[in-house]
């Protein structure tokens, strides 16, 4: 079949989220990797940047982290250093400081403790499919996509179900703060500087705080010490302690981050499905489980890029990126680089040895939910290619506006069932 | 410089190795299983687990604190033998170590 390739001759704002509200601006990518692939990309609200767009430059830069670094921002938008420090996560950090914290929680996010969640996807998966696929013509970013992370974040932090719908629309708020249809508070249409000091610039920042303390409260009291919370409360193996600031943030960062990226990878997968009819019967072939869910993440690319700030010059294909010059690894344009992968525009749900850099792979903020992210793809598509015999679209599929999240928001599909 | 490394299969393979590159990327660059390497060797994972073969153990640095922490999330389980190959340089003195890589 004929697959989409983007003309490289595209000149889009990379730094306007309205040049994302219809999927990323694949050709300005293709552009940029052929032609300035460290290109200087003014910016309307604040200090431009360099957009590093090939995949072998990305995973170069982001595996010198005390060159590049972390401690400033990792997003476009500018900050103070006083926001820095209000909004600061273990994202915000660099070398031994980001390894304090990270080692509180590599233990419950590793490959075999994620494995022990198995069943329960697979419990959650067929109960959200066989509800969502009755309805024959339906939104599967809604009843599909948008159901399994959100249901699997309360098992992740020990909320009760009936929790999980409030707090995700709040964590919606936070990382879809660009897109009028998840906030009132759109990040760059804003009026007021109020918020400058809470998680992702949003008021929900602060709802979701004062949600999380309540719970530690609640947990506390009931001695309950299951989930991540509690580990990201005990003492690092140098005896610091997550300050409360710390703790809101974290928090904020699971509910957002850990939940809308595995969404946008399932609808990704979905709207893939309805685009290349022949990916059902590869899935129902059963040959393709160890390697589908890494080229489904591949191809929803839903952090579109990380930010890093340049602590000194560097050279790089005649540029010289000054000290203190923002850095953006476009990760959805590495995902694109036929230098890189065999014909990126196909989802080849075999592909072998994925090199692609959805999950920040190369450096050391490489994402902590990797294997729980694999594993709900993979539960999820296993069962449903099981119950279909077709899916195919049913009207036009809405992006998310926003240059930072790549995500299918709205996706009308009808099904057929097995 | 050579090293070897065990395969799950029982084969083994052989491969040079520069002084000073580290083991993980050495295993990444000639595909050997099992070893990922996910975050480029900044002990952020831990997706470069080997055993060191006994007679190799004593002359591999030791182990530090944070690589320690992270052999506690390895897949399969922790040995007094497990190292993060990313933290193995290779040296003259390393010259032919031998590794097995764990099975899935």
């Amino acid at each position: 079949m004929t697959v989409w390739k983007p003309q490289d001759d595209g000149y889009a704002d990379l730094s306007s989220h309205d040049s994302f509200a219809g999927g990323a601006p694949h050709n300005t990518f293709a552009r940029m990797r052929r032609d300035d692939p460290v290109c200087w990309t003014p910016y309307a609200q604040g200090q431009g940047f360099w957009s590093v767009t090939r995949h072998a430059d990305i995973l170069a830069l982001n595996k010198q982290s005390e060159l590049f670094s972390s401690a400033h921002g990792i997003r476009i938008e500018d900050q103070t250093p006083e926001e820095v420090i209000a909004r600061r996560t273990f994202q915000e950090t660099d070398g031994r400081e980001h390894m304090m914290a990270r080692i509180k929680v590599a233990k419950a996010f590793s490959k075999t403790v994620i494995a022990g969640f198995e069943e329960q996807i697979r419990d959650l998966c067929v109960t959200i499919l066989d509800k969502a696929l009755a309805q024959g013509t339906f939104d599967a970013t809604k009843l599909i996509a948008r159901e399994l992370p959100m249901q699997m974040l309360g098992r992740i932090l020990g909320t009760p179900d009936e929790d999980l719908p409030w707090l995700v629309e709040k964590g919606d708020a936070l990382i879809a703060n660009t897109d009028p249809d998840f906030t009132d508070h759109v990040l760059d249409k804003m009026t007021t500087d109020e918020f400058r000091m809470m998680p992702f610039n949003s008021p929900a920042g602060a709802e979701l705080y004062a949600y999380a303390k309540d719970l530690m409260a609640r947990k506390n009291a009931a001695g309950d010490t299951n989930g991540v919370l509690h580990l990201i409360m005990q003492p690092g193996p140098d005896g610091s302690v997550i300050s409360d600031t710390e703790f809101r943030n974290f928090f904020c960062l699971l509910v957002a981050a850990g939940n809308d990226t595995t969404r946008y990878s399932i609808a990704a997968g979905l709207q893939a499905m309805c685009h290349q009819p022949e990916l059902l019967g590869r899935m129902k072939s059963g040959a393709v489980w160890d390697t589908a869910p890494d080229e489904i993440i591949r191809w929803a690319t839903p952090a579109l890029y990380f930010r890093r700030t340049a602590m000194a010059d560097v050279e790089l294909h005649g540029k010289t990126i000054k000290a203190g010059d923002k850095v953006v690894y476009w990760f959805a344009s590495g995902n694109r680089d036929e230098a890189a992968l065999d014909d990126p525009y196909r989802v080849d749900l075999s592909r072998p040895a994925n090199k692609h850099l959805s999950f920040g792979q190369g450096g050391p903020h490489v994402c902590l939910g990797m294997w729980l992210a694999r594993l709900e793809v993979r539960v999820l598509f296993e069962e449903l290619s099981k119950r279909i015999s077709r899916i195919e679209a049913a009207g036009p599929h809405q992006f998310l506006r926003s240059n930072f999240v790549g995500g299918i928001k709205s996706l009308p599909v009808t099904v057929h069932l097995s | 410089m050579k090293a070897t490394w065990t395969l799950p299969d029982g084969s083994t393979k052989t491969a040079d190795v520069a002084i000073g590159t580290n083991l993980m990327e050495a295993a990444v660059a000639n595909d050997i299983p099992n070893i990922e390497g996910a975050c480029g060797g900044c002990l952020s994972c831990a997706t470069c687990h080997v055993f060191v073969d006994p007679e190799w153990l004593g002359k591999v640095a030791a182990v530090g604190d944070f690589e320690d922490a992270m052999l506690d999330a390895t897949e399969v389980e922790r040995t007094d033998a497990s190292r993060l190959s990313c933290q193995i340089t290779m040296s003259a003195d390393l010259d032919g170590i031998t590794l097995t890589v764990p099975a899935d």
